[in-house]
């Protein structure tokens, strides 16, 4: 809200720089967000906060600066003295929940022209453009007072009568901004004998709109409940000045004097007669009172103020108070609407007596033994482990573009396809809530490659959301990943498929949060290459996949390397952490020493490694201690469709030294049964 | 006599032409080895009359010493030369690179919230997790923001339905805990919160910390006393801190926490819009609606809670000027960190 000082100095005796009255306001919890210098005033930008609507005028700012200087606040003089005729208007509320005071004035024989040059600076300093006279008064005492007017062409009103009533069924205006409105049922709205002529607190009708030509004026003063100038004003996506206000609340016993004031400046300007108030009033206004402990104020802010102190406060903010020994009663006024609680108070007397004088302390409590639990200390193992295999961390958005889902050709009983959708997305392509962190590996991926980095390993750690049909989605973290390499211009070259990479950053991490039992197996996943992924397993449970991007998916994100390897992997971290060992126990060191045999085998190529490396730890499991593939060989003079396999075989007994008779006769016969079980033949 | 000396001679000779081990080895087998000429003199010995024997064995002998010390001298000299000329053979150019996989970087954003946590744990915080989707009641009501409230405008919302939201702050976290937990207690919740706003300045998803401290007899100079003790850790000791009235629908007294500019040193610049201050977290002893909804007593426990946007302490911390940077996962800019 823009603030005039020139303005406010009607108000109140302001002496200081407005950089002081600006850092005094701050700190008062009036923020000042800027200062503007024009025509030789200074205009504020006021941050005015939900819960003060009191400040969203001239003398509510005063009252601050009031307050925050001890100085005095001057208020005009609003009484109508003067013999007036009686007006033959009435008002008729309909639900005094809704509209629970409608006052009004009748002003005949006025003159609508163009405001005097005092008003129209004040207006458009404040942003306000002037209209006519009428308009800008109106205007004018929202700006300083802080109350919405509103006038109607007296003349347009049918049958002298205002009615405050929801709209019911079917209602429709065409409002000030000649927008033809279909009203919801629930909305307010002023109706004459024929039909509506304003949305309450909103916005007037076209039809019963002061003109130039307008002669005399029904100028209205009223209070609307806030939530349902609210609703309305959602529904409908209409605000307003006067909307704002209304639905932060206004002042229901101060109206009466907005409405003198405005019908005032009236009849000095536009001329014209002001007939006697009509005031619609069922049920007055009760003062609150509050009751407070003095202790209760000191705990709370941990400062050490004496009773008299906390009245006084209290006091130069408009609250009168009454001691009662060791507590005492407050009594807001009407316009603290935002003051109902002991809280409340405290509220004010701290900000009063500044932020800044409440002294800081570390708390008494007794701090426990603050920990990272155990999640938070294996999200960084992982973190940890993908760095040093080369990933850098990505964070992306939680959105999924629908179209991503085409792209991967998932299955339709596929879980990942039980998408949750924002209803109120900003885009189309974050309409869907992830269920899977693939796309946006594939779109990081996509936006380096176009801006020329040829060498990508991305990772992330984030959640992803399936509809399991409960209120709430199941929300689950996962590691997501893509490798890439255009070539390896390094030059130490290492020639091997990137799947292995990718695999071996993968067997890393496992390494490093000591998971055992892991298998790879051909994936199910149908936008993997069927020859170049798999499926992760940890002792038989499937935990993520991994695996070159098929041909199919290359094609659909239109990219244009022939034959890429782009592998991406995806984890289930939170089935991930509960496989973890929930200690490391030490075990002991060999005290026997170990033989090593070496035995390389032609075989059918579709045997995998894997399965015959299963075999040999299968067979005198007892005395093999390790068993590694040292060699994988095609090619050169093997038939063709078989490849050599070397294996290194460490033997070792706990409890006694093996001698090379004993462990040539184990080899020989675990040399046989491999033979026997692959079909293959040692290699020459 | 004369042929020992014509031996010596062309021993002297012969060494010094000698230049590899193997020519060495044929000098060494031609005069000391068994069919060597020194023995065939030793030999002769029993052809010379008795009397002149132990001098002529004698000179043979002196002999052989001088060749065998001149021969192990020489030999000494000649595998330097040799161990020499193989090192020089196996010489690498030791300017080019090595082999090693470059670490990859943790994304700032991740960073900075770990700074965080680091600094909070160390102060007896324990860290809780919440739903990013999160139900309304939660996300609002339970945290004093009914519906028709005007401070629901101080965020946009994604709905997912009528009851159900993308969390708008990490607040609910607060509610969840205090459900479950009785105090003392002291957490924060860090995560991933989303408000329905992309410009300049915002993107549609952010990080927020939240945090909460409930005890018999909290008050706002505790407050004050943990916020300035974090930030002094986070942006170092010496950084001003101000406290300053504010609203949120969810504690009371409610404050903004600005820290003196760090750009211009509080003298004031573009960053901080002239004001000398940055503005870093929202904070306030917890609103006694919020502990009634949540199930505890205000008339026993007080507390405060408070919430900062890791976006926006990153973008100071590493000077960065556009949020958008963080989204854009572009390895050119992630690598720096
Ligand atoms: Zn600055």
């Amino acid at each position: 809200m823009r603030v005039s000082l020139e303005w406010l100095k009607d108000f109140v005796e302001i002496k200081a720089e407005p950089s002081e009255v600006a850092a005094r306001l701050t700190m008062a919890g009036l923020e000042i967000e800027g200062i503007e210098s024009v025509e030789g005033d200074t205009v504020f930008e006021v941050n005015v906060t939900p819960n003060r609507p009191d400040c969203l005028s001239i003398l509510g700012v005063a009252r601050e600066v009031a307050a925050a200087f001890g100085l005095k606040l001057k208020l005009p003089d609003t009484q109508i003295k003067a013999q007036i005729p009686a007006s033959d208007f009435s008002v008729e509320i309909d639900d005094p929940k809704l509209c629970r005071r409608y006052t009004g004035r009748l002003i005949n024989d006025i003159i609508v022209g163009d405001s005097p040059e005092w008003i129209k600076k004040r207006l458009e300093k404040s942003g306000l453009r002037p209209v006519n006279s009428i308009v800008d008064i109106t205007n004018y005492m929202l700006l300083e007072f802080g109350h919405p007017l509103h006038a109607f062409d007296a003349d347009k009103i049918s049958g002298r009568i205002i009615r405050v009533a929801k709209a019911g069924k079917n209602s429709k205006i065409t409002t000030l901004d000649g927008a033809d409105r279909v009203l919801p049922e629930d909305s307010l709205l002023i109706w004459d004998s024929e039909g509506p002529v304003a949305i309450a607190g909103i916005m007037g009708g076209e039809g019963s709109s002061v003109t130039n030509s307008t002669k005399n004026i029904f100028l209205e003063s009223a209070y609307f409940a806030p939530f349902s100038i609210r609703r309305t004003s959602k529904e409908l996506s209409l605000r307003s000045e006067s909307s704002y206000r209304f639905e932060r609340g206004t002042d229901i016993e101060f109206l009466e004097s907005a409405l003198n004031r405005s019908a005032l400046m009236i009849r000095d300007i536009c001329g014209g007669k002001i007939h006697e108030i009509v005031d619609n009033y069922p049920e007055k206004y009760i003062p609150r009172k509050i009751e407070v402990r003095y202790k209760k104020i000191n705990d709370l802010l941990g400062t050490g103020l004496r009773d008299a102190e906390m009245l006084e406060i209290l006091n130069r903010i408009g609250i009168k108070t009454e001691d009662r020994g060791d507590h005492f009663t407050a009594y807001p006024p009407v316009y603290r609407s935002d003051i109902n609680k002991y809280e409340d108070l405290v509220e004010e007397i701290a900000r009063i007596f500044g932020y800044n004088n409440i002294p800081a302390r570390r708390p008494k409590a007794a701090l426990s033994a603050g920990i990272l639990n155990l999640k938070e200390i294996r999200r960084r193992k992982i973190r940890e482990a993908m760095r040093k295999s080369g990933f850098s961390e990505v964070v992306n958005y939680s959105f999924m573009n629908p179209a991503d889902l085409d792209i991967l050709a998932l299955p339709e009983n596929d879980e990942r396809k039980k998408c949750i959708a924002v209803m109120n997305p900003l885009r189309q392509e974050e309409s869907l809530m992830r269920t899977t962190l693939v796309p946006s590996m594939i779109n990081n991926f996509l936006y380096n490659l176009s801006h020329g980095i040829r060498n990508i390993r991305l990772f992330e750690i984030a959640r992803i959301f399936i509809d399991k049909g409960e209120q709430l989605p199941s929300e689950r973290l996962r590691l997501g990943g893509i490798y890439f390499k255009e070539e390896d211009i390094s030059i130490w070259k290492d020639k091997l498929p990137s799947f292995f990479v990718a695999k071996g950053s993968l067997q890393a991490l496992f390494d490093e949060l000591k998971i055992t039992g892991l298998s790879f197996v051909p994936s199910v996943e149908l936008f993997l290459h069927k020859g170049k992924s798999a499926d992760i397993l940890i002792n038989g449970k499937n935990i993520g996949f991994m695996g070159d991007l098929s041909p199919d998916v290359v094609g659909k994100i239109g990219l244009k390397i022939h034959n890429p390897e782009i592998v991406v992997f995806e984890l289930d971290v939170d089935l991930l952490m509960t496989m973890l060992p929930d200690r490391t126990k030490y075990s002991q060191i060999p005290k026997y020493p170990s033989i090593e045999r070496d035995i390389s085998i032609v075989m059918r190529d579709d045997i995998t490694s894997g399965s015959v490396l299963e075999y040999i730890k299968s067979c005198q499991a007892e005395l093999i201690e390790s068993v590694e593939l040292f060699d994988y060989y095609k090619g050169g003079n093997l038939p063709q469709n078989s490849k050599s396999l070397g294996f290194r075989i460490v033997y070792r007994a706990k409890d006694k030294t093996l001698t090379e008779n004993e462990v040539e006769t184990l080899h020989q016969s675990l040399v046989q049964s491999i033979l026997v079980k692959t079909g293959g033949e040692l290699r020459g | 006599m004369d042929e020992l000396l014509s031996i010596r001679k062309s021993f002297q000779d012969e060494i010094e032409a000698a230049e590899d081990l193997t020519g060495l080895q044929q000098i060494k087998i031609k005069y000391t080895g068994k069919k060597g000429l020194l023995s065939a003199k030793m030999k002769s010995l029993s052809s010379i009359p008795p009397d002149k024997r132990p001098a002529f064995g004698s000179a043979i002998n002196e002999v052989k010493n001088f060749i065998e010390d001149i021969l192990t001298q020489r030999e000494v000299l000649l595998k330097g030369k040799d161990k020499e000329k193989r090192l020089q053979s196996e010489r690498l150019d030791i300017s080019l690179p090595g082999k090693f996989i470059p670490f990859g970087n943790g994304h700032p954003i991740v960073q900075i919230l770990e700074e965080i946590k680091d600094i909070f744990s160390s102060m007896g915080f324990d860290i809780e997790e919440g739903p990013e989707i999160e139900l309304d009641h939660y996300n609002f009501e339970a945290l004093n923001i009914p519906k028709d409230h005007p401070a629901r405008d101080m965020q946009d919302t994604f709905y997912i339905s009528d009851d159900v939201v993308l969390r708008t702050h990490t607040s609910p976290v607060q509610i969840r805990v205090m459900e479950k937990r009785k105090p003392p207690l002291q957490i924060i919740a860090p995560g991933k919160v989303y408000r329905c706003d992309a410009d300049l300045s915002h993107t549609p998803m952010f990080h927020q910390v939240e945090g909460l401290m409930v005890d018999k007899d909290i008050s706002f100079s505790d407050l004050k006393g943990v916020l300035e003790l974090f930030i002094h850790s986070l942006f170092g000791k010496d950084t001003p801190v101000r406290f300053r009235p504010s609203y949120f629908p969810f504690t009371e007294p409610s404050a903004e926490v600005d820290i003196g500019c760090i750009f211009c040193s509080g003298k004031g610049c573009r960053v901080c819009k002239t004001t000398g201050w940055l503005e870093i977290l929202g904070s306030g002893l917890v609103n006694p609606k919020v502990f009634e909804m949540a199930g505890y007593d205000p008339g026993e426990y007080s507390g405060f809670a408070f919430g900062m946007g890791v976006e926006r302490i990153t973008m100071l911390k590493y000077s960065i000027d556009d949020i958008r940077l963080f989204y854009e996962n572009d390895l050119r800019f992630l690598r720096q960190f």
